[in-house]
């Protein structure tokens, strides 16, 4: 086990939502263009590394039957501080994200990483752990809303780029479009994997 | 006109923004647990129960506890000059709640009906992560819904997401034998059922209620 | 029991230690948070009036009707207009909409407070076409008194979204609601 494999895992291998197939909710409703995949990533990500911190801090005093209840205090804790913090200094963002934003708290890939990782270890493994999960959740988002956005809307972070011609596929930022974005990219890692398992 | 504004909640929240199909709250139990059509029957109505639980609590709380009005208990108690606004805690507040109603509902069903309690205990320590349950309490205060309109929605969400499972439990018992791609076979399939029937829904959106 | 009541114990510690904690982050965000409420009001009000002074749009509450009246100089003389907020249930929010209008009852300008409408349809109430600088949708209201604000597919001439006529219409109806109270309110306009 090293640093460096705690830290990239979380891309590929094990990337949450593209592999594990956890944080479904926020990786389909916000995805609808790339600011709001990044900036929910981000946000994701600073509650992943502040939790997975705090949690291995605190794993050797924590009862075992009040654990999960702990850990989502201590979730809900820093979700907090985001949506407080966003909405003080990127309204704009936290307008777009809604509901989602308090929303992290319930996001499986946090608790599944307080419960799988760093109520197991130490706190430097934990923080390359939440870091490396958080950028690989990010990375799944953005993928995803650069798909939905561009072929959706024509834009990409706002920016029309395909031309005056180009008529955008309303679908993909509807609903439908999301589901059937995600389904695709799911299969796709599938086929890579039983490609390079051969 | 008071009933004709609950039936607009309630349908709109069925049909209309289906909590899966629409605002994507709920997708983990919804891939998870619609692999079978009993299982997917047993976490629907503890989702509901739930739902409609939580939509009661939550308004409670909401009300009573943490917005800044003169029914806040804290200040009749506290004789306090104005009446504090503690709206920023709602998140924790109301998982924390959540957590305790489901914990509660388990112990009553285990205590009362232990037949019930094995058809839908396995379902219930799930419904506590399930942010289809933390997102009706939160879209009740975004909302301003009052008591009697947060269980109407907190129910009717329950009803829809319910719907939204059999609906793909139903499909994913057929998609077992049909010839899929490897790679497709289940979740990625899942999700193209649910694009799928969520464009169905999206038929829904022409609706002209109110 | 014992262990019970111990195991309660740590939970409410621990939430406690978390409810202090936010309560400090709040104490620093709150004053931030109501600072940009504030901005976005004042940006809204002044695009909705343009030809007010920023210092002399002043908030009116008269029997459960809320609007603003905006003047041309801060010593509050010369009134230019009136403003007020529509709102209207969209296609998956409740729009609202900061309109103006001068002392004739022809809108000055409009900007939305308030939407989470569709990305890419409904949103497009908001959009700005390429090269311009107001968006398009909302241009159309210019000059217009309530009685010439309609959709198209209500019989009237202004171009709805396409793929958007839900949004299109709160913002447009609740428009011409919001007038048309306004105008009962202030005993009519002076044509």
């Amino acid at each position: 086990m090293s640093l460096f494999k705690e830290f990239f895992k979380g891309f590929y291998d094990e990337n949450p939502v593209f592999r594990l197939a956890l944080g479904l909710c926020p990786a389909l409703a916000v995805s609808n263009s790339v600011q709001n995949a990044v900036g929910m990533g981000a946000a994701a990500t600073f509650v992943l590394l502040c939790s997975n911190f705090i949690v291995s801090l605190i794993r050797k005093g924590v009862p075992k039957k009040i654990r999960i209840p702990i850990y989502i205090v201590v979730i809900a804790t820093f979700v907090t501080i985001v949506d407080l913090a966003m909405a003080g200094f990127a309204p704009d963002l936290h307008k777009s994200l809604g509901i989602f934003v308090p929303l992290i708290v319930v996001n499986c890939v946090i608790l599944g990483r307080a419960e799988a990782f760093a109520g197991k270890n130490n706190v430097l493994y934990s923080l390359f752990d939440g870091l490396g999960m958080g950028i690989g959740f990010t990375l799944a988002l953005t993928v995803v809303g650069v798909v939905r956005e561009l072929l959706g809307d024509g834009k990409l972070w706002g920016i029309p780029i395909m031309g005056a011609n180009f008529e955008p596929v309303l679908l993909f930022i509807l609903p439908p479009g999301a589901f059937l974005t995600l389904g695709l990219f799911l299969g796709l890692f599938n086929w890579i994997d039983s490609r390079m398992k051969k | 006109m008071e009933f004709q504004n609950l039936m607009i909640i309630a349908i709109s929240a069925i049909f209309i923004n289906n909590f899966v199909l629409t605002r994507f709250l709920g997708i983990c139990p919804y891939i998870g647990v619609s692999k079978n059509l009993d299982s997917a029957v047993g976490m629907g109505f503890a989702v509901v129960f739930v739902m409609t639980l939580a939509s009661m609590a939550t308004w409670l709380i909401d009300t009573f506890l943490l917005r800044p009005t003169s029914s806040n208990i804290f200040y009749i108690i506290f004789n306090a000059k104005e009446p504090p606004d503690l709206l920023y805690l709602k998140t924790i507040a109301f998982i924390l709640v959540i957590a305790s109603l489901v914990q509660f509902v388990e112990m009553v069903i285990q205590k009362m009906s232990p037949a019930l309690y094995r058809s839908l205990g396995i379902y219930l320590p799930l419904i506590t992560t399930n942010c289809a349950i933390l997102g009706v309490t939160l879209l009740n205060l975004d909302n301003a819904y009052s008591f009697i309109e947060s269980i109407v929605h907190g129910f009717a969400a329950g009803i829809g997401f319910t719907l939204a499972l059999l609906l793909m439990a139903g499909i994913r018992e057929r998609l077992e034998l049909a010839p899929i791609p490897n790679a497709m076979r289940g979740i990625p399939i899942a999700f193209i059922m649910a694009g799928l029937m969520s464009i169905a829904f999206l038929g829904f959106s022409g609706l002209k209620i109110g | 029991m014992k262990e019970i009541l111990k195991l309660g114990g740590i939970l409410m510690l621990i939430t406690a230690i978390a409810g202090g904690a936010l309560s400090m982050v709040n104490s620093i965000t709150k004053p931030k948070i109501e600072l940009q409420k504030r901005l976005a009001l004042e940006r809204a009000l002044l695009k909705a009036l343009p030809t007010a002074d920023s210092d002399a749009i002043i908030p009116v509450e008269t029997n459960g009707q809320k609007y603003y009246k905006g003047y041309e100089s801060p010593d509050t003389t010369g009134l230019v207009g009136y403003a007020f907020v529509a709102k209207g249930k969209g296609y998956s929010s409740e729009i609202e909409t900061m309109v103006g209008i001068d002392t004739t009852g022809a809108i000055t300008g409009t900007s939305i407070l308030h939407q989470v409408e569709t990305p890419g349809l409904g949103t497009k109430i908001e959009e700005v076409t390429y090269g311009e600088e107001k968006p398009w949708f909302q241009q159309q209201f210019m000059d217009r008194t309530w009685e010439e604000l309609k959709l198209d597919k209500d019989g009237g001439d202004i171009n709805s979204i396409t793929g958007a006529t839900i949004s299109s219409r709160a913002v447009t109806s609740s428009i011409r609601e919001g007038l048309k109270e306004l105008e009962n309110e202030l005993g009519g306009f002076n044509n």
